[in-house]
């Protein structure tokens, strides 16, 4: 196993191109990460395996350079006051056992409907997801920036922080107080979540937002918590298996510790609802891309019939369509930070004229 | 022309920012400071006759933002303005002095003149008249002795340098004080930020390393990183070096090009408590 493992890994030549395209994906995935609490792995692992490393390999490197990309960018943010460190480590311990069983679900579905099947079933869990609850968070974001950027905690977390059910939590960071029974479903959601499309925060940071009823700019941040202990996690399982490709994890690590620590720095320029903005749009355009990938599975199945070249086209417009939700969250973060740099930068002048002036 | 210091005394009042000092508690009355009109048919003032500010710093020089600000305030209220320079460092201790005290109060004086030069050229493009006096010893201890010796001086502004320990005493004239470390650190509020670019570069330097020692060994590398196992600990411990020092690196970069976090958007719960925000002009403190 491991000296298949060995040659498998091996067979991978890096040339520009790859390593090019590797830290580039790297830091737009870091920068998307570093402001939301997750991204970019669900454009890292296919683009590495359409370089040709194999999957295994893939998800493995890709998971070694998650959990020091994540370290960085939370003890960052938790130097902005934004991290809740036991939010994070009471999330990420339920997320590992949703992490299990969703391994365990992927499984009975591989064995029962095949590969196509275990496809079919992790894009459509990704449309679904996505679309329900980034449509949400969208329209949440939407929503805030029309009331003028105030956040407001939902009524369903005020409603269950008001139920009274030992043991309670108070999570002082967040400030929020609720019962641990709440946080478990949503720390489980998060693991099941990234054993299945391999990004957990999709549904950890709007869980935290709309059913704990902690702020986007926390949330995303704890989120960068729950990622370090999962991702380490996964790491140890992978790199005892020997599948660690420390190359390709080194490149995109060279582009993603750049880019979290930018997208970090980011959170502090912007308003709190563009958190939810971006995560809305990225996870909308996944959804859209994954939905693009399901005619595919579909044929596989033998449920449709449809023509190779039109499926190739839709195989190449799905990841296009995926690389595009990362550029357009790191165009957005960039945008915006940009302008909030000159906003302070003519505030700046403004003074200093007052003070010559005035 | 005196609304401008009633409105600064009425905001004190309001205890908008109250003095430490022994006196806060008094009320100020403006009507003290009210400056002596020259009686109607007595010609122009006499410089003499005008009411004077005391402004007092401890070096040979007063911080610029405070000697603006001093200016400002003696024309907007016509005063006159004496500039105190005092070293305490240089008093006379006990009969014995020393040729070298005398030198370097010789130096003391010349640099407090010529710092003096450019002051009396503002003060004469403002209109005001102005007089430098320098003395050695204890800051209260000059004051007392100034205000003995010049008629008229209506108060006293201390530069940032003088604490407030030093001008308490028995001075006969409310003493404000520039409050801040520096008078300069109020007037400019804009930290004149050092780009690490040290660090950036020796940070990148050692990541640029260990990357080149990673893929210069590729082959050997590869070879024992991946053999599973407990030499899982290889590639979990090299990305835990490579977040520190690239991490270190990626920081010292973004701080390099000017891209910083701009404020604290969540304070955490200990740093909830209202921080006074820095004002960005100079403050009258009242410490009579």
């Amino acid at each position: 196993m491991h000296d298949i493992a060995a040659e498998a890994v091996n067979f991978i030549d890096l040339n520009l191109v790859s390593v090019g395209f590797l830290f580039i994906v790297g830091f737009i995935g870091g920068l998307v990460s570093g402001f939301i609490g997750s991204g970019g792995a669900f454009v890292l692992t296919p683009g590495m395996m359409s370089l040709g490393v194999p999957a295994a390999v893939a998800v493995a490197s890709n998971m070694c350079h998650k959990f020091p990309k994540a370290l960085v960018g939370a003890y960052k943010r938790y130097k902005y006051g934004q991290v809740d460190i036991k939010l994070g480590l009471v999330m990420a311990a339920s997320a590992g056992v949703g992490v299990q069983v969703g391994i365990k679900i992927q499984e009975m579905v591989l064995a029962r409907w095949g590969q196509a099947g275990s496809n079919l079933y992790v894009s459509l869990s990704f449309v679904v997801v996505l679309v329900v609850v980034g449509g949400y968070v969208f329209w949440d974001a939407w929503r805030t920036s029309r009331r003028g950027g105030e956040e407001q905690v939902t009524s369903l977390a005020k409603y269950l922080q008001k139920i009274h059910l030992p043991p309670m939590m108070h999570f002082k960071t967040a400030n929020v107080y609720i019962s641990m029974w709440f946080t478990i479903p949503i720390g489980f959601a998060t693991g099941m979540l990234a054993a299945t499309i391999a990004v957990g925060g999709f549904i950890g940071v709007p869980g935290m937002i709309y059913v704990l009823g902690a702020s986007g700019l926390v949330s995303s941040a704890t989120e960068l918590v729950i990622a370090f202990v999962m991702g380490f996690g996964g790491t140890v399982k992978w790199a005892i298996g020997g599948m660690v490709d420390i190359r390709l994890t080194l490149i995109i690590l060279a582009g993603s510790l750049l880019g979290v620590q930018l997208g970090a720095i980011g959170t502090t320029y912007v308003k709190e609802h563009m958190i939810k903005i971006v995560m809305g749009t990225i996870m909308i355009i996944v959804a859209v891309s994954r939905g693009l990938a399901i005619p595919k599975y579909l044929k596989e199945l033998g449920l449709i019939s449809m023509n190779n070249t039109v499926l190739t086209v839709l195989g190449v417009a799905s990841f296009i369509t995926m690389c595009l939700a990362l550029g357009i969250g790191a165009v957005i973060i960039l945008g915006t930070m940009w302008q909030a740099k000159k906003a302070e930068a003519a505030q700046k002048a403004e003074y200093a004229l007052e003070k010559t002036y005035g | 022309m005196l609304d401008f210091f009633k409105k600064q005394l009425r905001g004190k009042r309001k205890g908008q920012k109250v003095a430490s000092g022994p006196g806060k508690k008094q009320p100020l009355t403006v009507v003290n400071l009210k400056p002596v009109r020259p009686e109607p048919g007595s010609g122009s003032p006499q410089p003499e006759l005008k009411r004077k500010i005391l402004v007092v710093g401890k070096g040979h020089t007063f911080s610029a933002g405070f000697m603006d600000y001093a200016i400002n305030l003696a024309a907007r209220l016509d005063y006159d303005l004496i500039a105190l320079n005092v070293n305490p460092a240089l008093k006379a201790s006990g009969k014995f002095f020393s040729p070298y005290f005398l030198r370097l109060r010789q130096k003391f004086t010349q640099q407090a003149r010529a710092a003096w030069a450019s002051i009396a050229e503002d003060l004469e493009f403002s209109g005001i008249h102005g007089q430098q006096v320098v003395k050695f010893g204890e800051v209260a201890r000059a004051v007392e002795d100034l205000s003995a010796e010049i008629k008229r001086i209506d108060f006293v502004i201390t530069d940032a340098g003088i604490k407030d320990e030093e001008i308490t005493g028995e001075i006969p004239l409310p003493v404000f004080s520039i409050t801040g470390y520096q008078g300069e650190k109020i007037m400019a509020p804009e930290p004149v930020s050092r780009k690490p670019w040290g660090k950036t570069i020796t940070f990148g330097a050692v990541t640029a390393a260990l990357y080149a020692a990673v893929f210069l060994n590729g082959s050997s590398v590869m070879k024992y990183f991946t053999r599973g196992g407990w030499y899982a600990a290889l590639p979990i411990a090299t990305v835990f070096v490579i977040s520190f020092v690239h991490g270190a690196f990626a920081h010292h970069l973004w701080s390099a090009l000017g891209i910083e976090a701009v404020k604290r958007v969540q304070p955490r719960p200990e740093a909830k408590r209202p921080v006074p925000r820095k004002r960005p002009r100079p403050e009258l403190r009242l410490n009579t």
